[in-house]
């Protein structure tokens, strides 16, 4: 080939380079949204146009709805500049950009061109889309111009949109009383419910808890790195398997913390209680099971409340409320405070709603365990070893002393002081931490005084 | 030469780990005695003079006490009530007859209530034990098991304890004491710090 058909040649692929650049540029998704925007937005004004009698302002408002019609087409964003983020979102949600919609209001019923909702009221209006962008409250990915990808149901984005009432998590991030504020009520009933059912005994949230668990203060940055596809594929939502698309809308963290309330945690992470993949056995999960205690619509409470435990965020002190720590009830008597302190530290978690029956601790001691025998089948012994069970609190009491209930709460069980069922079997992962540090005496006191209350009626005939 | 340094390196890491092995797969009476009490140190039976000079009753609850199968000495020692230095008052069922009996030691025998690490003399306090021991999971002691045995400890705690016999009693119980400082001083301290000598 000549130079000069090389030449040519070079050329043409150029402008086939240049012309379908140009074409990717058009074609893109948020173009048809922005474009049908301004013509419905024209149209409203036209129709305000048509209505006007005044000559000279129908003009002005027919000027207004050709500027509307032929806007043009760009990428909106918001700068963050207190978080460094630049959210894109108001591109195709053009009813929200204060520059094309100044009023930030209109009729349309739809998104991505409907305005706000609750426009007029106090929490949006303390929350000015200048200041605080999107996804500071609604999570997702700011800068993304496709729709998958800017609501972050795409591979690798961690933090998809917060929906429905999750996105009361947003409220918890900065509010330290969210619990009084108007809107966030799924996440106060999400606090309510995971202090009512002992979740802190074992889970601390900002070092104010148990620390038998992993702390919860950050639960909602848990990168999916450390969350296995073996568990999120065991993960159930409404009975059904999350689909199989890892890293994707489904695999996330709110299904991963529901999946902890709506199913059996032993049954989302089994480990390996027989040790046939490691060295030693491992005990399943030893988070009770709370399917039988929380309805579908309590676990998404306290899912919403967790959302908004992060710390990945470089939120600025300014954004923050702090609030003092709820004062706490005044109570007639020892007793009725000391069932308080029950709940107050989660003792619950171990021991049961009102200290009615302890939970399950996998390989411990418990009642209608078969005698252990070595030649039993696997599933024999792995279902005598969920039997395995915290005390139950009533049948013990009435065999301690005031004085003796105080010592043994403020110092603790240590887990190498549970009898296993199966010796072969894994060590009982839960234990009893030294309260010591963390109940005051008052407190302990308080809580002796109940917890005798509650002792059953000794029947034992002597 | 390679073959034979692998093997030089798993006997020592099988050597290295044997100790955590066995450590998981302690059984309860190893587990109580890693952590002992002085009481763990003195004998695990009673001498037979002694046995016999209490009533049958009481002679059938000791020896359903000793039993590896339905007593005790399923999950500890037999050493370790046997020498504890738990004293129920007499008084059997009747609460107030307990406190009576009480109140009379205090009189009588004050010594009894100087020092803890020898006498923890409380109305019930064999009771409850024995009642929280059959509560613990997995102990396989009945009902009139328990009795007979609480029957026994609370008549051997103050016949063997108290009385002619305190003092005798006091010198085998600092004498177990002292054994503990000696065996395991760091348990001592332990105990000592949480007033459970």
């Amino acid at each position: 080939m000549s130079y000069r058909k090389l030449f040519y040649a070079f050329n043409a692929a150029m402008l086939a380079v240049f012309v379908w650049a140009l074409a990717v540029d058009f074609f893109v998704e948020w173009r048809p949204y922005q474009a049908t925007y301004y013509k419905m937005a024209a149209e409203v004004i036209e129709k305000r146009a048509a209505a006007e009698k005044d000559p000279k302002k129908a003009a002005d408002i027919k000027a207004e709805a050709r500027a509307m019609r032929h806007s043009p087409m760009e990428i909106k964003q918001i700068i963050v500049g207190d978080l460094g983020r630049f959210d894109r979102c108001v591109t195709c949600h053009v009813g929200m950009d204060e520059y094309t919609n100044p009023s930030l209001k209109n009729d349309f019923k739809e998104n991505p061109y409907k305005s706000h909702p609750k426009i007029d009221e106090s929490l949006v209006k303390a929350h000015p889309f200048t200041k605080f962008g999107c996804t500071s409250c609604h999570s997702g990915q700011g800068l993304a111009t496709t729709k998958e990808a800017a609501h972050g149901w795409v591979k690798h984005w961690e933090k998809p949109m917060l929906k429905g009432d999750h996105i009361q998590g947003a409220c918890v991030k900065c509010h330290g009383d969210f619990e009084n504020l108007k809107g966030a009520e799924v996440a106060a009933k999400g606090k309510k419910l995971f202090n009512q059912h002992g979740c802190q005994g074992c889970h601390a949230i900002n070092g104010w808890g148990g620390v038998v668990s992993v702390e919860l203060g950050d639960i909602a940055d848990k990168p999916f790195e450390r969350i296995a596809g073996f568990n999120f594929k065991r993960v159930r939502i409404d009975g059904k398997e999350l689909p199989d698309e890892h890293h994707n809308s489904h695999w996330n963290i709110q299904n991963w913390i529901r999946g902890h309330l709506v199913n059996d945690p032993a049954h989302n992470t089994p480990n390996d209680p027989f040790a046939k993949l490691n060295a030693e056995p491992i005990a399943p999960s030893g988070m009770p099971d709370f399917t039988k205690e929380l309805s579908r619509e309590d676990a998404d409470a306290i899912t919403a409340y967790l959302s908004g435990m992060t710390k990945e965020e470089m939120i600025p002190y300014r954004w923050h409320v702090p609030a003092p720590p709820a004062r706490e009830p005044a109570f007639a008597d020892s007793k009725s405070h000391g069932h308080f302190v029950f709940q107050k530290y989660g003792c619950a978690g171990c021991h049961g709603m009102d200290a009615k029956q302890g939970r399950r601790r996998f390989n411990a001691l418990g009642a209608g365990q078969k005698e252990y025998d070595e030649k039993m089948a696997e599933k024999d012994l792995f279902d005598n070893m969920q039997l395995g069970a915290e005390p139950t609190l009533p049948d013990l009491m009435g065999t301690y002393t005031h004085e003796e209930l105080v010592k043994k709460i403020s110092g603790g069980v240590p887990a190498t002081d549970a009898k296993k069922w199966n010796p072969k079997g894994p060590m009982p992962m839960i234990y009893m931490p030294a309260w010591k540090d963390k109940i005051s005496k008052k407190e302990l006191d308080d809580l002796a005084t109940w917890l005798l209350s509650i002792a059953k009626k000794d029947e034992s005939g002597f | 030469m390679n073959s034979k340094m692998t093997f030089v390196a798993v006997l020592a890491l099988v050597a290295a780990f044997a100790p955590t092995a066995r450590a998981a797969e302690m059984t309860e009476k190893e587990k109580a005695l890693a952590n002992p009490y002085p009481n763990d140190f003195g004998p695990a039976t009673l001498p037979d003079d002694v046995v016999k000079s209490y009533p049958a009753n009481v002679q059938t609850g000791y020896k359903k006490l000793l039993s590896n199968k339905s007593g005790c000495a399923q999950c500890h020692s037999s050493a370790r009530p046997l020498n504890s230095r738990f004293v129920e008052p007499e008084g059997g069922m009747d609460d107030k007859a307990q406190e009576a009996s009480l109140a009379k030691l205090k009189k009588d025998q004050p010594d009894l209530f100087k020092d803890a690490s020898v006498w923890q003399v409380e109305a019930k306090v064999w009771n409850r034990y024995v009642k929280r021991m059959m509560n613990k999971p997995g102990c396989n002691l009945q009902k009139a098991d328990g009795k007979s045995i609480w029957e026994f400890l609370a008549y051997d705690s103050v016949k063997r304890k108290t009385g002619a016999n305190a003092v005798k009693w006091a010198a085998h119980r600092k004498g177990l004491v002292d054994q503990l400082k000696t065996k395991n001083a760091k348990r001592y301290e332990e105990l000592k710090a949480s007033n459970d000598l």
